[in-house]
């Protein structure tokens, strides 16, 4: 029997803001100084209520959670206060949870998120699950200046302190930081599960984010960086919570599979390929300047950036590339199930957080893929866990790694 | 020419580089938000003084220190140094960053600066005359908003290499740990009268940072300022031409035996 005995599928979406201009090529990025004068609200609300349609329709098909997150300045995403688009969510869904994954709390005073997370749990009964990220550098260019890449890292740290004192502590308590000062640190309402809703980490991997996970007895949830990226990181976070005497748990550990599925392996490529190429290529259109605002990284990572390749020429990887390196699962429903059962495996994680709707997919498309998942991916991966699946050599005989 | 002696100092526990030359009254130049073009076009005022020219944490060959993290954390840093190199009074100058530090350096130790010179300093807020914003830049328009003579990169490796781009990231970090929230310091005009020093203001008219317009309104801020400029000459004069070299040496030599 493998490690992982359970596997927890949760519908995650991005929110984009749909479709690509014509003359795309003329901009170099997609995001931070991409005029919003090109928005048009109209095809915003539009978008608002296919995107509520498409989540609705995932909940209502058997996926276990939903998952939501928050950028800024970008046509990548529409939620830029996603604690709203959760409220939202929680209400055109019943009883299961919702992932806010989430606001990069730097951007916002921490006692702040601390209430509207909490707010949100309570209302809902305790359907909420909380990811903290630092922010991708694109949030750091398109925020206020008090809010300094240079800084960034320390100032997550203290507002993740606040947050989770604030939730799990009794109140009124004074806190005297390097960023914040509060007298009377007493947030209303308090989370309605206890001691606090199951939070994550979001990260890249980073040794500071898995670091933040251990101190903060938070489980990790990865963005799409490469495999082997993904796996030295859950192994980093596994050595040092073994140091601590804590064990991470498979439902610690998430990761975002794209997966597209079709009758046939060639079908779904040929149905998903241009999307997942134009996600890249357009909605993941950044300029490296963006990327790595001053003092976001150390010099040493800079460094390490600059002297690879890849970093140059993110958005031009070309398709055998993404699927080479990335958790790209895209076929027949066997191939699926199989490819998103031996992911969870090899990483011992059973959370995943499944995109189906990707770049500028079609309606029809992401309705289909939805369907087709919950009909014929979640049956076979709950019967391979059960027991009935294939062992892994034979997986190994069929080619999936 | 004799070039630079560096010499090293542990300052509060930051390990400060600084290039010296030349014998007689000191000099302090406070270099700007990047060292990439170095020192060495200012080799001709060590003729006539003992040439300082330190670098500030976390640029060129000096230490990182996360908590420098205000123009006012650098001037208490000079202060512990000069008290290191035995220097009392001086003549100070400064370019951009650098030109804003030397300005609050003469705010705040009025007795011991002798004379003043600030280079397209860094900072006064002038509604009509905005500055650019450094960060604002994209990476390859940077050079032609540091020079107008854009000869001065012939032979330069387009890409850069990666250690030369990561040096600049890494002085850009510093940089931003002053000035991220802000491209200008708005205290300076409340205080710039404080200048007791004889000052002189140098300006490239083609500087694309600080509009060479500002240099009046800094005059006008300070007692006893005049102004000069460049025509044809971007935001670092001193690397575009020796006038900008010679005026300083002349400046800061004026009255002082030779």
């Amino acid at each position: 029997m493998s490690a992982v005995d359970d596997i927890k599928l949760y519908f995650f979406h991005h929110h984009h803001y749909i479709p690509i201009p014509e003359d795309h090529e003329r901009y170099r990025t997609s995001m931070v100084d991409y005029p919003n004068s090109l928005y048009d609200p109209e095809l915003g609300h539009a978008l608002y209520e296919r995107h509520l349609r498409t989540i609705t329709r995932a909940a209502d098909v058997g996926f276990d959670g939903i998952c939501l997150n928050e950028h800024h300045s970008m046509a990548y995403s529409m939620s830029p206060t996603v604690g709203l688009m959760a409220a939202r969510y929680l209400t055109a869904t019943r009883d299961i949870p919702i992932m806010v994954a989430g606001t990069p709390i730097n951007l916002q005073y921490p006692n702040r998120v601390a209430e509207e997370y909490a707010l949100l749990d309570v209302m809902s009964g305790g359907r909420m699950e909380y990811a903290f990220p630092l922010g991708t550098g694109m949030e750091y260019w398109a925020n206020e200046g008090t809010v300094n890449p240079a800084t960034a890292r320390a100032r997550f740290r203290e507002s993740l302190d606040i947050v989770t004192r604030a939730w799990t502590e009794d109140g009124p308590f004074r806190y005297d930081g390097d960023f914040y000062t509060y007298r009377y640190l007493n947030v209303w309402p308090k989370p309605y599960q206890k001691p606090r809703p199951k939070c994550f980490i979001v990260g890249t991997g980073s040794e500071e984010t898995v670091q933040l996970a251990i101190d903060y007895d938070m489980g990790y949830s990865i963005v799409f960086v490469p495999i082997k990226n993904q796996l030295r990181a859950f192994d980093r976070l596994r050595a040092l919570a073994d140091e601590r005497g804590r064990t991470i748990q498979p439902d610690d550990l998430v990761i975002v599979v794209m997966a597209y599925v079709a009758d046939t392996d060639e079908e779904a490529v040929r149905e998903a390929r241009p999307h997942m190429e134009n996600f890249f290529s357009w909605f993941h259109r950044v300029t490296p300047r963006f990327l790595v605002p001053p003092g976001y990284v150390t010099t040493a990572e800079f460094l390490r950036r600059v002297s690879e390749a890849a970093m140059a020429k993110s958005t031009e990887a070309t398709w055998d590339d993404m699927v080479s390196i990335g958790r790209i699962a895209c076929g027949s429903p066997d191939t699926v199930a199989e490819t998103i059962v031996s992911w969870c495996e090899e990483a011992g994680c059973s959370r995943v957080n499944v995109v189906l709707e990707n770049g500028d997919m079609p309606e029809w498309k992401i309705a289909k893929n939805i369907a087709l998942f919950a009909d014929e991916v979640i049956p076979r991966i709950r019967k391979r866990l059960a027991g009935g699946g294939k062992d892994q050599r034979e997986l190994a005989a069929a080619g999936v790694k | 020419m004799a070039g630079f002696t560096e010499t090293r100092h542990d300052v509060n526990g930051i390990d400060t580089a600084v290039l010296t030359a030349g014998e007689g009254e000191p000099l302090v130049y406070f270099h700007g938000a990047g060292t990439a073009f170095g020192f060495d076009q200012l080799l001709p005022l060590a003729g006539r003084f003992r040439l300082i020219v330190p670098y500030h944490p976390g640029f060129g060959a000096s230490a990182d220190d996360p908590s420098v993290d205000s123009l006012h954390d650098y001037l208490l840093h000079y202060l512990d140094l000069f008290d290191q190199l035995g220097v009392d009074e001086l003549a100070l100058a400064g370019e951009s960053l650098g030109g804003c530090l030397a300005a609050w350096f003469a705010i705040e130790q009025q007795s011991r600066v002798r004379r003043l010179v600030l280079l397209s300093p860094f900072g006064l807020r002038v509604r009509e005359h905005p500055a650019t914003d450094f960060f604002s830049i994209p990476d390859e328009e940077v050079p032609a908003h540091l020079v107008a003579d854009m000869s001065l990169f012939a032979g330069a490796p387009v890409p850069p290499p990666p250690e030369f781009l990561a040096d600049r990231y890494r002085e850009a970090t510093s940089f931003a740990r002053v000035a991220w929230k802000s491209p200008y310091d708005r205290k300076l005009t409340k205080w710039l009268h404080r200048i007791s020093a004889p000052t002189l203001l140098l300006w490239g008219e083609a500087d694309r940072l600080h509009p060479v317009e500002l240099a009046e309104h800094w005059a006008e801020l300070i007692p006893n300022a005049e102004v000069r400029t460049f025509p044809g000459v971007g935001h670092i004069p001193v690397v575009e031409t020796r006038e900008a070299v010679d005026a300083i040496a002349d400046f800061v030599g004026a009255g002082v035996a030779a």
